[in-house]
C-alpha cells in the first residue's frame, strides 16, 4: 500500500545515486517514512550490518561505497518481509539485488566469498547445463570453497534415500540458453583479491543505532 | 483439468518424494500435469541476486514454452519457482526497455497472457476443498500439524496475488479438509533460510531452527510444507541444529501432497515418505496408517 505522505524538507532532495536507484527500480525514496517496519521484520536484520531501514537512507545519502561493500549484500535471504510491511511500497531487497549487481559488475567482491562463489557455480550451471543437479552443484562448490568435506556424511544418507541423482537433466536447446546469459557478469570468475583493500570503512555513513 | 506443468529441478532430485505424491494426487483428482518440454531453471535466488534482466529472461523462456503448448496456465510445486515465474511474468509491460533486452534474449515476443499459479494454489482456487475433501477416503483425525509457507508463496502480495502475506490460512483449511488438526502458530510465514542452505549454513541452522523451535512449542507433530527448498532446509539439518545446540527436535517435515495421499488411501511408501530423513512412519503406524 502506497499512501502520499511527502515530507516537504526532503523533497527533490534526492542526490545523483537516489535518482538513480529510483529510475531503476521505480519507486519513490523520498516516501519513506522512516518506521523500520522493515528492519523489524527482516529475517537476516539481526546479522545485518546496516537494516533495511537504514540501507534506505544510505541511498538517500548518497553512500555508494558503503553499499557496495555492506555484508547485508551477502547475506539477504530475499524473503520479501520488508517490502510487504512497507506503507511507501520500498521494495528493499530489491536495492539489495541493484547493488549486487553493481558490485559485480565493478569487479567488487562480497563479504562473504562463500556466498559468490555459490551463485556463480549455479549460475554457470544453468548456462551450460539449463537446470541445477545438486550432487555435481554440491561437489564443485566443495571443491572450490575448499571444505572437501562439507555435508559429506548427509549427503551419504541423500544419496542411500534416493534423493540424489549421480547425472542430472539437461536442457537441449542450448543455444537459448546461451542467449539468455548474453553480456551478463553473472558467470564471469572476479578477478583475485588485491591485498588489503578490502573494506575500506565508508566516511560518510555512520554504524550503529 | 489439463495445466502445464514446470516442475523445477528439485522436484527432480532432492524432492522427487514430492513429485511421487504429486502425481498420484492430481491423478485421482483428474488434473492432467502436462510436463514443459525442454524447460530450463528459473535461476533461484542467485539469478535475481545478480543480474535482474537474466532472472527474468529464465523465467520468460519457461512462459514462452508454456505458450508454445497452446496453455495459457502453468503449475509449480515449488515456492521458489513460483516466485521467479510469477516475478517475470509481473515484469512484462512495465518497463520498455527490458521488454525489448528480454525480448532480444528470447528471440521471440514477450508470452505476455500466461497464468502462473502454485500448485496449492491450484488446489485451494481451481480443484477446491469440498473436492479434496470428497476424496478423503482415510481422515486424519488427530493429527496436530504445523502449516508452513515460507517466505515465497505469499509475497510480495502484488506479484503472488495468494493469500494472505503474513497470516495465510489456504494450507491450513485445506489439511484441516483432510481431517487434521493445524496449529496457530508464530512462523508459518517466515523464512527458513532459502538459498543459503549450503553457502552459509549457519543462517539455515538460525532461521531453520526458530521455525522447528515454534512449531514444537505449539504443539504440532510435524511440519508440513509447500515447497521442496523449505522441507530440505527443515528435514536435512536438524541433525545438525542437534550437534550445535542440543535442540532434538525430531519433527517430520513433510509434503502437503503426501498428506492429501495417505488421507485418499495411498500407502506411505508409493507417497515417498520413505526418503523423509526426519522418519514420519513410527507416528503413522501409531495411527494404523502402513
Amino acid at each position: 500500500m502506497t499512501v502520499g505522505v511527502r515530507r516537504p524538507f526532503m523533497i527533490g532532495r534526492g542526490g545523483a545515486l537516489q535518482l538513480e536507484v529510483q529510475a531503476a527500480l521505480g519507486f519513490d525514496l523520498d516516501q519513506c517514512l522512516e518506521c523500520g517496519k522493515c528492519s523489524g521484520g527482516c529475517s537476516t536484520g539481526a546479522m545485518f550490518d546496516y537494516t533495511p531501514r537504514k540501507i534506505v537512507q544510505l541511498v538517500k545519502l548518497g553512500a555508494e561505497d558503503t553499499l557496495l561493500h555492506m555484508d547485508a549484500l551477502s547475506i539477504c535471504v530475499g524473503c520479501g518481509l520488508c517490502h510487504d510491511r512497507c506503507p511507501a511500497g520500498i521494495d528493499v531487497a530489491a536495492i539489495l539485488d541493484y547493488f549486487r549487481g553493481k558490485a559485480r559488475a565493478q569487479a567488487i567482491r562480497l563479504t562473504r566469498s562463500d556466498v559468490e562463489l555459490f551463485n556463480r557455480l549455479f549460475l554457470n550451471r544453468v548456462r551450460t547445463h539449463g537446470r541445477i543437479s545438486e550432487l555435481p552443484l554440491m561437489v564443485r562448490f566443495n571443491i572450490g570453497s575448499k571444505r572437501y568435506f562439507k555435508d559429506y556424511g548427509l549427503g551419504k544418507k541423500l544419496l542411500l534415500k534416493g534423493k540424489l541423482r549421480l547425472i542430472g537433466p539437461r536442457v537441449r536447446d542450448k543455444a537459448s540458453l546461451r542467449r539468455l546469459f548474453e553480456g551478463s557478469a553473472a558467470v564471469t570468475p572476479l578477478p583475485r583479491p588485491a591485498p588489503a583493500t578490502q573494506l575500506e570503512a565508508a566516511p560518510e555513513a555512520g554504524k550503529g543505532e | 483439468m489439463r495445466v502445464a506443468y514446470y516442475p523445477g529441478c528439485s522436484v527432480h532430485g532432492m524432492a522427487r518424494d514430492y513429485g511421487e505424491s504429486i502425481g498420484l494426487v492430481c491423478k485421482r483428482l483428474s488434473i492432467s500435469l502436462d510436463e514443459i518440454e525442454d524447460w530450463n531453471c528459473c535461476g533461484a535466488s542467485a539469478a535475481h541476486s545478480i543480474d535482474h534482466a537474466l532472472a527474468i529472461g529464465l523465467g520468460a523462456r519457461n512462459l514462452a514454452l508454456v505458450e508454445r503448448m497452446g496453455l495459457g496456465c502453468v503449475v509449480t510445486p515449488c515456492s521458489g519457482c513460483f516466485s521467479r515465474l510469477t516475478a517475470a511474468a509481473y515484469e512484462f509491460g512495465r518497463s520498455d526497455a527490458l521488454d525489448n533486452e528480454i525480448e532480444g534474449r528470447l528471440a521471440a515476443p514477450l508470452p505476455r497472457d500466461v497464468e502462473v499459479l502454485h500448485l496449492l494454489q491450484l488446489m485451494i482456487d481451481s480443484v477446491g476443498l469440498d473436492r479434496i475433501a470428497a476424496e478423503v477416503a482415510r481422515p486424519l483425525q488427530g493429527l496436530r500439524l504445523a502449516a508452513y509457507y515460507g517466505c515465497l508463496l505469499t509475497r510480495p502480495t502484488q506479484v503472488t496475488r495468494f493469500d494472505d502475506p503474513e497470516q495465510p490460512t489456504s494450507l491450513d483449511r485445506l489439511l484441516r479438509a483432510l481431517g487434521t488438526e493445524t496449529v496457530d502458530w508464530s512462523h508459518k510465514a517466515e523464512c527458513c533460510g532459502a538459498g543459503f542452505a549450503a553457502s552459509e549454513t549457519d543462517i539455515v541452522l538460525e532461521l531453520g531452527g526458530q521455525v522447528l523451535e515454534s512449531a514444537r512449542d505449539a504443539g504440532a507433530e510435524a511440519i508440513v510444507v509447500a515447497c521442496p527448498l523449505c522441507q530440505t532446509n527443515l528435514d536435512t539439518r536438524q541433525q545438525a541444529m542437534k550437534n550445535r545446540s542440543g535442540k532434538d527436535f525430531d519433527l517430520p517435515v513433510v509434503y502437503f501432497t503426501q498428506l492429501m495421499g495417505l488421507a485418499f488411501g495411498f500407502s506411505p511408501k508409493a507417497l515417498g515418505m520413505r526418503r523423509l530423513l526426519v522418519d514420519p512412519q513410527s507416528k503413522l503406524r501409531a495411527m494404523g496408517i502402513r
